[in-house]
Formats: structure tokens, sequence, C-alpha cells
């Protein structure tokens, strides 16, 4: 069970008619990316149309969860709670395995180990708003 | 189509000191610049027709009261301008196409932005449609993710960063209406507290209060005017907007900014402008990071792709090397009051063109260049001025 939150929890992600359907997969464990039927490429974010040639023939996709690090930086000054007890922490833009990137952060190892091209593999950091409401957040660690 | 090139004119500039002005609002700022401007061009606020106002926050102000309240100037068309950090110039640009259409005879281009007393450090965060699922990185992350990639693709190191930081507070030094006004060593630079890394403290603009202001006229109008026949000629304005959310584009290569790429394009088309480096005497360019005056460098067309780093080592960008870039200060020195900086480009180039930039003059220049950058990377206006006998 996480730790109950003590401070607001603005910045965790509000599930919506559009993202429900991936935050529940994060919260079995599945990284969902979003296809396009139409056009046969896959999108993130997730969202209703394909942002390349704009059908609505769209459907969810299991991703590998297998990815790189792009690019990164490492955060060492957010006075906002709760990232104030977390710096240094790296944000990284990561490239998956089916081409999408997305932004999440990279755990698991010293931030000064972070490279740009390093392998990486998701996982989930369950983090709660309130006891019946958890939310799993996906991050990414080295592979291997 | 005739374009705007030759003419617009600019007849008066003015422009608050940039800092934290925690004795005054937006309101004070508005007022102070526009007064100074409407003095510069020796008009009443009577005379002008119409304004654009930059402003990005809301807790700025709202729609054209923000300005027309404290000025006092009802009844004409007043419209608040948003684009990013971009606002100011695109302001400017509205306000200039107005009077290339033949419309007004004599507008304002104006911008103004209160940021402190905010109650937070660095600048506010506003949830401004972003991501839909997670937060926004800040400013300083979001132009890191390029500064790690041009470590990694180009070489370049935190040394390579601060050379733009000691020349801009070098150049800030100089200038009474700048934020920081005091000459940093390399030293200080790299061995400053990390924000988002690589960059640190001094790769960091100043968050600043301020107001800067243009009045914008046609030439046969502006020669009648307080400066006469010494007025600054607009040659071109480029505007670009690309996505919001760089990050989620497959291929966006965190390496430059295509924005600023093809609105600096649309400019140079306009301008008649073939070699940038050899046309273009000084340069007032976007700074948020110094990272990013080492891409300007490149997407402006100062040098190659993966050059800006040595454009700046050599001296090229110094205030006395063959093209001076932010001889103000940037905002890094000069400061950053977002809606307001576009705007005070324009009042530092043509100040420069009118050989009356105290204490940070560079030599001769005939043909400058603006460009203001916002987001990360969404939105990039470029603007081509020349001195009176360009025309």
């Amino acid at each position: 069970m996480p730790q109950m939150p003590k401070i607001a929890t603005w910045h965790l992600p509000v599930p919506d008619v559009e993202s429900a359907t991936y935050w529940q997969g994060a919260r079995e464990g599945k990284l969902l990316i979003k296809h396009c039927n139409a056009c046969e490429r896959h999108f993130f974010y997730p969202r209703a149309a394909c942002p390349f040639c704009w059908s609505v023939d769209t459907s969810w996709r299991e991703s590998s969860g297998r990815g790189n690090v792009y690019t990164f930086t490492v955060v060492h000054q957010n006075d906002l709670p709760p990232f104030r007890d977390r710096v240094p922490y790296v944000i990284a833009v990561i490239e998956l395995e089916e081409g999408v990137r997305m932004t999440a952060n990279v755990e698991g190892c010293s931030p000064d180990d972070v490279r740009c091209g390093m392998r990486v593999r998701v996982a989930f950091r369950d983090e709660a708003r309130s006891e019946d409401d958890v939310v799993s957040l996906p991050v990414f660690r080295p592979e291997g | 189509m005739p374009g705007i090139k030759d003419r617009v004119a600019i007849a008066g500039v003015g422009a608050t000191r940039f800092t934290e002005h925690y004795e005054k609002d937006h309101e004070d700022l508005i007022c102070e610049a526009v007064d100074e401007a409407l003095g510069d061009a020796g008009v009443a606020r009577g005379d002008i027709q119409a304004i654009w106002a930059g402003i990005y926050y809301q807790f700025t102000g709202l729609g054209g009261p923000a300005v027309a309240d404290p000025l006092k100037m009802y009844g004409i068309p007043v419209t608040r301008v948003e684009n990013y950090c971009a606002s100011g110039m695109d302001a400017f640009r509205n306000a200039c196409f107005a009077v290339a259409a033949g419309v007004y005879d004599i507008v304002l281009a104006c911008g103004v932005e209160k940021i402190t007393d905010q109650g937070s450090r660095g600048l506010p965060n506003v949830r401004e449609g972003a991501h839909p699922f997670l937060p926004p990185a800040s400013a300083p992350a979001m132009f890191a993710m390029s500064a790690t990639r041009c470590f990694d693709v180009h070489g370049w190191t935190k040394e390579d960063l601060a050379r733009v930081a000691v020349k801009n507070h070098a150049n800030g030094a100089k200038h009474p209406k700048a934020h920081f006004r005091r000459a940093i060593t390399m030293e200080d630079a790299v061995n400053a507290p990390e924000i988002a890394s690589p960059l640190g403290r001094f790769d960091c603009c100043a968050v600043s209060d301020g107001a800067a202001a243009v009045v914008i006229t046609r030439p046969e109008i502006a020669r009648t005017m307080k400066h006469k026949d010494d007025f600054v000629v607009v040659k071109a304005n480029g505007l670009s907007v690309e996505t919001a959310n760089p990050m989620y584009k497959p291929g966006f290569e965190y390496l430059g900014f295509p924005a600023t790429q093809t609105a600096s394009r649309a400019a140079y088309d306009e301008a008649g402008i073939t070699d940038p480096f050899e046309q273009i005497d000084l340069a007032e360019v976007h700074d948020c990071f110094t990272i990013t005056e080492l891409l300007n460098y490149e997407d402006l067309g100062f040098c190659k792709k993966g050059e800006g780093a040595a454009f700046v080592r050599d001296g090229l960008s110094a205030p006395d090397g063959p093209l001076p870039v932010n001889p103000s200060g940037g905002l890094k020195s000069f400061g950053h009051p977002i809606g307001a900086t576009g705007c005070r480009m324009i009042t530092e180039v043509a100040r420069q063109l009118q050989g009356r930039a105290e204490g940070v003059q560079v030599k001769d220049p005939k043909i400058g260049l603006a460009h203001n950058l916002g987001g990360p990377g969404a939105v990039s206006s470029v603007t081509i001025l020349g001195r009176n006998d360009t025309l």
C-alpha cells in the first residue's frame, strides 16, 4: 500500500474520458499507447484522433515498455511540494521502441549515471490521492 | 503583396528599467514606458489611434483595459496580444501591419509584465494546456533538454554556455536600465548552483518586472515628428508557430528551434537579406537561457549548425565583434518581463540604429535584428530594422 499523502496532490493526473483507459492500464502494470488503424502509426500522448491523419479510428496497444533516453535534465531546484523533497531528480524524454516519445522520471540509478541513448524499461510508481484512489505513474529504470 | 518593407517607421521608443519593481504594479510600469515613448516621438496620448499590448500572464492584466485603464486612453481599439514569451513582438507586428494597411497613421505597440509578488520563485507555474496527464517541466528543465543534446551531439560544455553569460553580464553592466548590472567571471558561471542541469544559475535569465513601448507610423509622418529624418525603418517581420509539445513530436532533435528558422527566413526574404552574418550589424536575440543564444546563432543563420559555441568563443558576437549580439545584456542580464521583452528588443535596436544607445552603442550599425522566442520553441518572431538612410 503506497504511503498516504500528507500534502496536496495537485500534481497527480486526474483521469478523464480520453485517458481513463491509459491510467487503468498503468494500475495493471501496462504502458498503453494509441495506434491509428487508418495510417497504422502509433502516437503519444493518447487522444481521440490520430495527430498524423486525423482519423478517429484508433485503438489501444500495449507498449513493450522498452526504449532509450533521448535527452534529459537533472532538476536541482523546485520548491513546490512534493518535488522539493525529491531533488535532484531526472526528467527525461524517452523514445519507446514503438517510435513514440514521452516524458518521465528516470529512477533506479544515480542522476549522474543517466546518459543520452541509455536503454531503459518502464516501471510504475504508485502515489495515493486518497486511501482508495491510487495513481500508478510510469517511470523508467536502466535495463539490465 | 506589397508587404511592410520601408512602409512603416519607428518614431519613438520607451522602456522602464527591468528589475524587481516591488513598489510598482503593471499600471505604473505601462504608464512610465508609454509616456517615455510618446515623449520621445513628440506626440500626445490623444494622437494615438490604436494600441496593441503584449501581456502573457492573466494576473498582469486581461483584455484591452489592462493598458487602456492606466493610460486613460479610451474609445480607441486596444488589443491584448498573447503569444508566450513572443507576445511583445507579436504586438509590434500587428501594430506595424495596421499602419502598412493604411488603416491608421499613428499607433502604439507596447508590452508589460508584473511577475514579482506572485508568491513563487522563478516563473509562476501556469497550466496552459500542455500535457493533459502530467505537469509540464519548468522552463529551465525544458531548455536544458536542448543543452544535454548539444553536449552529446556537438561536444559542447558548460564553459561554452558560460561564455554567453559572461558576455551578456558584461554588456548589461553598462546599461542603466538592465536588471543585473554586474559583470561575472567564467568561474562564477561554471561553479554556480545547478538549476536544471546542465543549466546552472547563470545560464538562466532574470525574472523581472517591466514595460516597453514603441510609437509606430509611416515614414512620411515620422519626418514631421521629433526625430525628424532620424527615424527607424521597419524592413520586415516574420512570425512562426510550432507545437507547444515538442517532447511528444517524433523526430524533434532539440538541436535548434524550427520556429526561429522559418520566422527568420520569412523576415530575410522580405528584407532582402541573403547573408545574415554579413548584412546584419547587430542583433538582440532571445537568450532566455545561455543554450538558447547559442542555438539562436545557428537558427538565425549567423553560422552553421553545430558552430554556435565557436561563434561566441571566437568573439564574433562580442560588442566589438563583427556581429554584436545582445549589446543590451539580453534577457540574461537586462531581464525578461515576459510580455514586455519583444518591444524592449525593438527599443534597443532602434536606439542603436539612431546612434543613441548610451554606454552600449555598437559601431555604426545600419541594419539590426530583433528575435523573440516563446514557449519551448513554440513561437518565434524576427524583426529587421534599418537606419533612416536605408530607405
